[in-house]
């Protein structure tokens, strides 16, 4: 009878577990080597923006030309992540100036419409009009940047934040990965220490430059330091900023037929 | 890369970075964060209210010279809460004019709406009483699906087609709706409560809008993303059941497409003016257009209006050599049952906010009537403060004799509205 060995095999286990152990002893000090995860990164960043269950915000816009102040406005936004993919739908309450309270806005990706009490009209809107001065539709409402975007990691450096400090940070690249993408490429600086969004730049497909945007005055609300205050600067014209006001965060459960457009002339606030 | 090549990049890179534009970008950035936002406001407002005067000067086609127009309105609408899913709403507007409209007081109120509202489910399930404002269809100067619209408008205080909804009365309505997922249905039953409308300003003229039975049935449904159906299906006693149909499609990220139609099967508009116990017809009303965004704030929509128991040609011509009288119960009853009066027409409706001036919004609306030829175009530029509007409104609208443009008291108006909204 002929007798099969496999003398060598246990030899090359034994090997193989030794150099597992030692990868695994060794992984916490390898990995301060290894490049960050961009794609984490811009996730933990969004967390940081988005509160992970429903919620309705407050939001006051002030327009500012030359550094004068020309115009102010407050909203009131009501936002979920869709089951379908992820990204968030929102459902935007005007509430000042006068004329314009009660009007509604209902955002889910591409579906835009607008409903005037007034007129008891609802209409279809194309992402290029925009109902709010200076900031456009996308800027009032919640969105999950990683859903829409594959993020590259460009650079690891000092970058001003939005209270003239200097803080060090993560700069990301983003290309828009999904068709509905509201702007073809995104630079955004997020704090290496603790993953705050800090700066971002968005560029139209030309490349030109869209807008700059700083998040600043980071605040407990609903469980995370979030930025309360936005300020957007004109890529076009400098002189054109919206600062965007974040206040009375709370918990909120949006129903499904909140982001439905025939249900904008039953919409009652609470 | 040359030796010599490199330092002189180097150079041209430093030069770059310390460059006088990005030294004013570091310092544009650093005075924008200098700025600091408005007080935060309440975010609760459960009534709208403002106070409207115009006054204005009309050349007038039948009389002699110029005369003086003047309006004041008052307009009001609150929504609110009775109990735990139940909610009220009301909407009024009190017109006061001169000169009146045609066989109107100088003082017309309008009710517009006034219901009880309850809901389950977040809103899933709705059923509504009383008067409601149920209005139909993505046209913007026609709309054949928009089958509660005949006899709405007590008062007519501009032509601007979207601003006249603002004046519309309700309907005296039960309904119920219901959503589920990208899905909606909704049943309407609207009885009659009176014979005729009313003549007195004050009234809250039930007979207007409840002078028949009429039901609604309509189901809607979003196709994709990008593409949204509505189907209704109307009944109203002694006619058949007419259908209708509209969809809005989102055909690039500037432009929005919708169409609307209606067929039906009721004696023609020029025998209901003259009330011919006239055969009835299956004919079919249509519009279809394109809201264009070419900038953000900049809307041009174009679109064609088709009814099809309106005159064509032929019909206008021989309306015209009847005389006055007939054209002008025509025109009317078009006016009063919010119809296209000619068989085919054209619109063009253009808005652009910020024009120019931040706060100055300017509207512009073409109308043209395709068998006649008439046209009538009206302009409308709004400053607007944070609780005022001052708005300038020129109108002008001509065409040959006996045309339906043409036909109006006025051939051009000017106005100056002022209005100032409360909290």
């Amino acid at each position: 009878m002929h007798c099969a060995t496999h003398e060598p095999a246990p030899i090359l286990d034994i090997m193989n577990i030794r150099a597992l152990i030692l990868l695994a002893l060794l992984a916490p000090w390898l990995s301060a080597f290894a490049a960050p995860d961009p794609q984490r990164i811009l996730a933990a960043s969004d967390a940081i923006r988005n509160p992970g269950q429903p919620f309705s915000v407050a939001v006051t816009l002030t327009e500012y030309q030359g550094g004068k102040q020309i115009d102010a406005s407050t909203l009131k936004t009501y936002s979920r992540a869709q089951e379908r993919g992820g990204q968030f739908a929102s459902l935007v309450r005007f509430v000042l100036p006068a004329r314009d309270a009660g009007k509604l806005m209902l955002k889910n990706g591409n579906d835009l419409w607008f409903f005037d009490p007034s007129t008891k009209a609802t209409v279809r809107l194309s992402p290029q009009q925009r109902l709010m001065g200076q900031a456009s539709n996308g800027d009032v409402v919640t969105v999950n940047l990683a859903k829409d975007y594959q993020a590259a990691l460009l650079a690891e450096e000092d970058v001003q934040d939005g209270e003239r400090r200097v803080r060090k940070s993560y700069k990301l690249g983003l290309k828009a990965s999904a068709p509905d993408a509201t702007y073809a490429s995104i630079e955004l600086w997020v704090d290496a220490e603790n993953d705050r969004p800090l700066k971002a730049r968005f560029f139209a497909d030309s490349g030109r430059l869209l807008k700059t945007a700083y998040y600043r005055r980071f605040e407990p609300q609903l469980g995370a330091d979030r930025p309360t205050e936005t300020v957007i600067i004109d890529g076009l014209t400098p002189q054109s900023v919206t600062v965007m006001r974040f206040s009375d965060y709370a918990w909120r459960p949006v129903p499904d037929a909140w982001l439905h457009p025939d249900y904008l002339p039953r919409f009652q606030p609470e | 890369m040359q030796p010599v090549a490199r330092p002189v990049l180097n150079l041209l890179l430093a030069l770059t970075v310390l460059s006088p534009a990005a030294a004013r970008a570091d310092d544009t950035d650093a005075d924008a964060l200098s700025l600091t936002s408005a007080p935060v406001e309440s975010t609760q407002r459960a009534t709208r209210l403002f106070i409207e005067g115009a006054i204005g000067r009309a050349d007038q086609r039948y009389q002699p010279g110029w005369r003086d127009l003047s309006r004041v309105s008052v307009d009001l609408s609150g929504s609110f809460t009775l109990a735990t899913d139940w909610r009220a709403v009301l909407s009024d507007r009190l017109d006061a004019m001169d000169p009146a409209d045609p066989g109107a007081d100088h003082v017309v109120n309008s009710l517009r709406e006034a219901y009880v509202s309850w809901q389950q489910g977040g809103g899933a399930t709705v059923v509504d009483l009383g008067r409601v404002n149920l209005r139909y269809g993505p046209g913007y100067g026609y709309n054949p699906t928009d089958f509660f619209r005949d006899n709405t408008l007590r008062t007519m205080t501009t032509v601007n087609p979207l601003a006249l909804r603002e004046n519309r009365l309700g309907t005296f309505v039960l309904r119920g709706q219901r959503l589920w997922g990208d899905s909606a249905a909704s049943v309407a039953l609207a009885p009659k409560l009176a014979s005729r409308r009313s003549d007195d300003g004050l009234s809250i003229d039930a007979g207007a809008t409840n002078n028949r039975d009429r039901a609604l049935l309509t189901f809607s449904t979003r196709v994709t993303e990008r593409i949204s159906t509505q189907v209704l299906v109307y009944k109203e006693s002694d006619l058949p059941a007419q259908v209708g149909a509209s969809a809005t499609a989102l055909l690039a990220d500037s432009v929005v497409a919708y169409a609307e139609g209606s067929r039906g099967r009721e004696p023609d508009l020029l025998s209901r003016s003259m009330a011919l116990d006239a055969p009835r017809e299956t004919r079919n009303r249509f519009v279809g257009g394109l809201t264009f965004t070419p900038i953000p704030r900049l809307s041009i929509s174009g679109e064609y209006q088709y009814n099809g128991f309106a005159l064509d040609k032929a019909g206008w011509a021989a309306a015209g050599a009847t005389g006055p009288a007939a054209l002008s119960a025509y025109l009317l009853e078009a006016q009063r049952r919010q119809e296209l009066a000619s068989r085919d027409a054209w619109m063009l409706y253009a808005t652009f906010k910020d024009a120019g001036v931040k706060n100055l919004d300017a509207t512009a609306l073409l109308r043209f009537n395709a068998e006649d030829h008439s046209r009538l175009g009206w302009l409308e530029l709004r400053y607007l403060w944070p609780r005022v509007d001052v708005a300038l409104q020129l109108q002008q609208q001509g065409g040959r004799q006996a045309s339906e443009y043409a036909f109006a008291p006025y051939r051009r108006s000017i106005q100056l509205l002022a209005a100032y909204h409360l909290d």
